[in-house]
């Protein structure tokens, strides 16, 4: 096992090389000037200008010239300086990445332990009342746009509840903690400040919720589905026959061997909210990846691209690995090789 | 018996305390002292694309500099005379050619070091060599020379009565040239490939303005400190900080709950739905606008989009209901490409529709039919405008007289390129003044040679749009002032009119919305929102 892991490991700086070409090549191809985050309006009748600026980000050299500088520098650990932030991509990204990666991860507790339970009682209590309200609930928060999901909680709980606060990580007039991970609850508690680890929190729980509501939906539907498919299989027939109790049978037979659906959902849910979870970064203004990624398309920010590609592409990859290690917990029976 | 609105109520009541005793631990965390706070918070989109003022240009810019880095002259509050800046005393000659300034004696930068001529020079000459975005502001600056350690004189190419508003841009704030050299600025000729500096500036600042750069954190803040060293009245708050807030309804909850005390971007129609009382909500006209422009360059364009039919289409245009379909009716009519209340546009004549004209005009065209013709544009929301409901009113109205307008929206990248290959007979866009003038709008949209317009609306033939007319006029408005200058202005706003390559549609009114205990709240021609006459009752 540790040997298979090890090997995906070192294969996956190959596959990122790969990726980061191929967004290069595409991001070159692309129509679009790519001048229009670097010179306004104004300046583009400006021939000095226009060639300064060409000269200063190394667009008047070659296309093969540009790829062979991009791939050296990536080697090295450098993804360039973003068109529009004009700091380092790498910079960029790590500020962040975990600012998405705390979202991402509360969202996705709140999605998969509601969207689990909902799913787990929705088939021990399958056609009742229940699990037709239970099935609302979760569809409503998949179908529902978060652009409007999320300025509607917004709306009562923060305006005229006033149990949450606004939008964005903190409150403005506070300073954030001293940075160790990046991740606003967490870095407060290292720094022993408890008022400000509350304040994080409290702007975390509406964007996670939101965004854990939208992915309630589709798990607790995938467990609904592969627990009923798992409780008409022989082995909980067997489990039955030998007088285990219902919720042992649920738990320990049938909801074991569902999960591997549910993991491989997961894993992939999770890799695609790093970069996608955009429209609840935007009306939380949460300075996460997705609105960065955004961002880089829509003004051709070539470097900020292929930053945002990498984080995507590793993402995935490790959500693929951790995913298939997940399936052997799951079921010991699968081997990998 | 349980009847079901009981049940509803009861439901609702536990919903409520269960979320009440869920959210219960946040409760502290909740901006209810803003009120009390030292700290002044204003919501925004940021626009942000550099923070050094030789490169930067954008709305959020105009705000920092302004802050930051003091001009020699700036806008008054009257939003059309100039005032001292850090120069307390300036002289032109008679022909507006050559300008002298004397720094005042108790300017300092922010790290206690006095202004001096020659951080004058180096500034100017660093925007000029740069080739940054604002370096048109210093086109036709012969040579700065200090003349003494407080006196800086600055010739010209040729006569600009305007060289003085163009100061007053908040890019032309004055750098402390030691501290930015040491970080690695550049003001000599090779400033455009040497000058490393950019970084810096987005970290450190180096003015004399009453604030100074605390933290920067793209598309999050803009932190500002108060500068203790501030030879001026000292600003009424110790920290100003622009939060990142993307849309107008989420700034507008945002001012609501008190998480901010000013939101910069609601537009008129999220406005009415602001309810609460401690909202301060004031519409006031600005000096953005937004127009169609037809471009006879483009590709098979010059036989369709003739002088004539680019009248014929201004014509079938209700500028009217144009004003209340893009802006609910809160906005102006705007004759030329100059913006209401600058220099001669006080007497310019409203374009209006007339369907009768269009058509006859068409007809005699050759195009008795009307035709098809594409217009691409910006698929963005500017100052409340959506462009696409703009140009989906356009399209509406051209249909009256036979034209078939095909919209496409693109990304600002793609209709950049599009643009500028000339693959665009019409499109839509907006301005917002860089400083209080009228010269700005003809050096960018007149028919005349080296403006951004006459290269697009002419592409590989601009002698079928350029106006001779105007290049004289340019110049004459630019060697003059007062009623003399106005009458110039008006006389090329006049061609300027009558080319209908740019045809302003509206001139959308600002909403200033702040919490009710903020003072100061104004729009600034040159600036945006001066946060150092911002204060707290």
């Amino acid at each position: 096992m540790l040997r298979y892991i090890i090997r995906r490991i070192i294969t996956i700086p190959f596959l990122l090389l790969s990726v980061a070409s191929v967004a290069f090549l595409l991001s070159q191809m692309t129509k679009g000037d790519p001048l229009a985050a670097l010179v306004p309006e104004r300046m583009m009748s400006n021939p000095e200008v226009v060639a300064a600026v060409k000269a200063e980000w190394g667009l008047d050299k070659p296309m093969p010239v540009r790829y062979v500088i991009y791939i050296r520098n990536l080697m090295h650990g450098d993804m360039g300086t973003s068109f529009t932030t004009r700091r380092p991509v790498a910079r960029d990204i790590a500020e962040r990445l975990p600012a998405t990666l705390e979202l991402v991860i509360v969202a996705m507790f709140i999605g998969t332990s509601v969207g689990m339970t909902i799913g787990l009682l929705s088939a021990r209590f399958r056609n009742t009342v229940f699990d037709n309200v239970a099935r609302g609930f979760a569809l409503l928060g998949s179908s529902l746009p978060i652009f409007w999901s999320g300025l509607i909680l917004l709306y009562i709980f923060s305006v005229r509840l006033k149990w949450t606060p606004g939008t964005g990580r903190l409150d403005a007039r506070t300073q954030p903690p001293p940075d160790v991970t990046g991740m606003y609850t967490i870095d407060s508690l290292l720094a022993g400040d408890f008022a400000l680890f509350t304040q994080s929190l409290s702007h975390l729980i509406l964007p996670a919720l939101v965004l854990g509501w939208s992915v309630t939906g589709i798990i607790s539907r995938l467990v609904r589905s592969s627990l009923l498919e798992a409780l008409t299989q022989d082995y909980v027939r067997t489990a039955r026959a030998k007088g285990a109790p219902e919720h042992v049978v649920l738990l320990n037979h049938a909801l074991r061997n569902a999960l591997i659906p549910v993991l491989t959902v997961l894993g992939f849910t999770f890799a695609y909210l790093i970069t996608g979870a955009v429209l609840t970064e935007t009306i939380f203004s949460w300075p996460g990846i997705g609105s960065y990624a955004v961002s880089a398309a829509r003004s051709l920010d070539y470097p900020a691209i292929g930053g945002v590609t990498i984080v995507g592409a590793t993402a995935f990859l490790l959500a693929n690995l951790l995913t298939d290690v997940a399936y052997v917990w799951a079921n010991p029976r699968i081997k990998v090789q | 018996m349980l009847n079901y609105p009981s049940i509803v109520f009861k439901g609702a009541a536990r919903f409520a305390v269960l979320g009440a005793v869920a959210f219960a631990p946040f409760a502290g965390a909740l901006p209810a002292h803003a009120q009390q706070s030292d700290t002044l918070v204003i919501g925004r989109a940021m626009d942000v694309n550099s923070l050094d003022p030789a490169r930067a240009f954008c709305d959020t810019c105009q705000i920092y500099l302004s802050a930051v880095y003091e001009p020699l002259v700036t806008l008054g509050k009257d939003n059309k005379t100039l005032v001292a800046g850090l120069a307390d005393a300036w002289d032109a000659n008679d022909n507006f050619t050559d300008f002298t300034f004397t720094i005042r004696d108790n300017a300092v930068f922010a790290d206690g070091s006095p202004v001096e001529a020659s951080d004058v020079v180096w500034t100017f000459n660093r925007m000029k060599n740069l080739k940054g975005s604002p370096s048109f502001l210093m086109d036709g600056v012969a040579s700065v020379t200090a003349v003494d350690s407080k006196t800086v004189n600055v010739t010209l190419d040729a006569p600009n009565a305007e060289f003085l508003n163009k100061l007053s841009a908040p890019y032309s704030g004055i750098i402390n040239a030691e501290v930015a050299a040491a970080a690695g600025a550049i003001a000599d000729e090779s400033a455009s490939s040497s000058d490393k500096a950019e970084n810096w500036f987005l970290e450190n600042s180096a003015g004399s303005g009453p604030f100074t750069l605390s933290n920067y954190s793209p598309d999050n803040e803009l932190r500002f400190a108060r500068n203790d060293n501030y030879w001026g009245d000292a600003p009424h708050f110790s920290e100003v900080v622009i939060t990142q807030i993307q849309d107008a309804v989420s700034q507008s909850q945002a001012l609501e709950s008190g998480a901010v005390d000013i939101a910069m971007q609601v537009d008129a129609d999220t406005a009415v739905s602001i309810t609460a009382e401690d909202v301060v909500i004031k519409i006031v006209p600005s000096f953005n606008f937004l127009y169609i422009a037809f471009m006879p360059g483009a590709e098979d364009m010059a036989d369709v989009l003739t002088p004539e039919v680019r009248e014929a289409l201004s014509l079938a245009i209700n500028y009217d209901e144009m004003i209340e379909f893009t802006v609910g009716g809160n906005g102006n009519p705007q004759a030329a490409p100059i913006p209401n209340g600058f220099p001669g546009t006080a007497n310019l004549p409203l374009r209006h529709q007339d369907l009768d004209k269009s058509r006859a005009m068409l007809a005699s065209a050759g195009f008795p039919d009307g035709f098809e013709i594409t217009a691409g544009y910006p698929n963005d929301n500017v100052y409340g405008v959506d462009i696409n409901v703009m140009m989906q009113k356009a399209q509406q109205d051209l249909a009256k007289v036979g034209v078939k307008m095909k919209l496409r929206p693109l990304t600002y990248a793609v209709w950049r390129e599009d643009l500028n290959n000339g693959a665009l007979p019409i499109t839509g866009l907006y301005y917002a003044p860089d400083y209080y003038g009228s010269g700005q709008y003809p050096s960018y949209f007149a028919m005349m040679p080296g403006t951004t317009w006459l290269g697009r609306a002419g592409q590989e033939t601009p002698e079928v749009v350029v106006n001779p007319a105007e290049a004289g006029l340019y110049s004459t408005a630019l060697a003059k002032t007062g009623a003399e200058a106005d009458a110039a202005y008006e006389a090329l706003a006049l061609e300027m009119i009558n080319d209908n390559i740019i045809v302003p549609l509206v001139s959308p009114n600002l909403v200033l919305a702040y919490r009710n205990d903020i003072e100061g709240v104004r729009y600034s021609a040159c600036c945006n929102l001066p946060l150092a006459e911002l204060s707290r009752k």
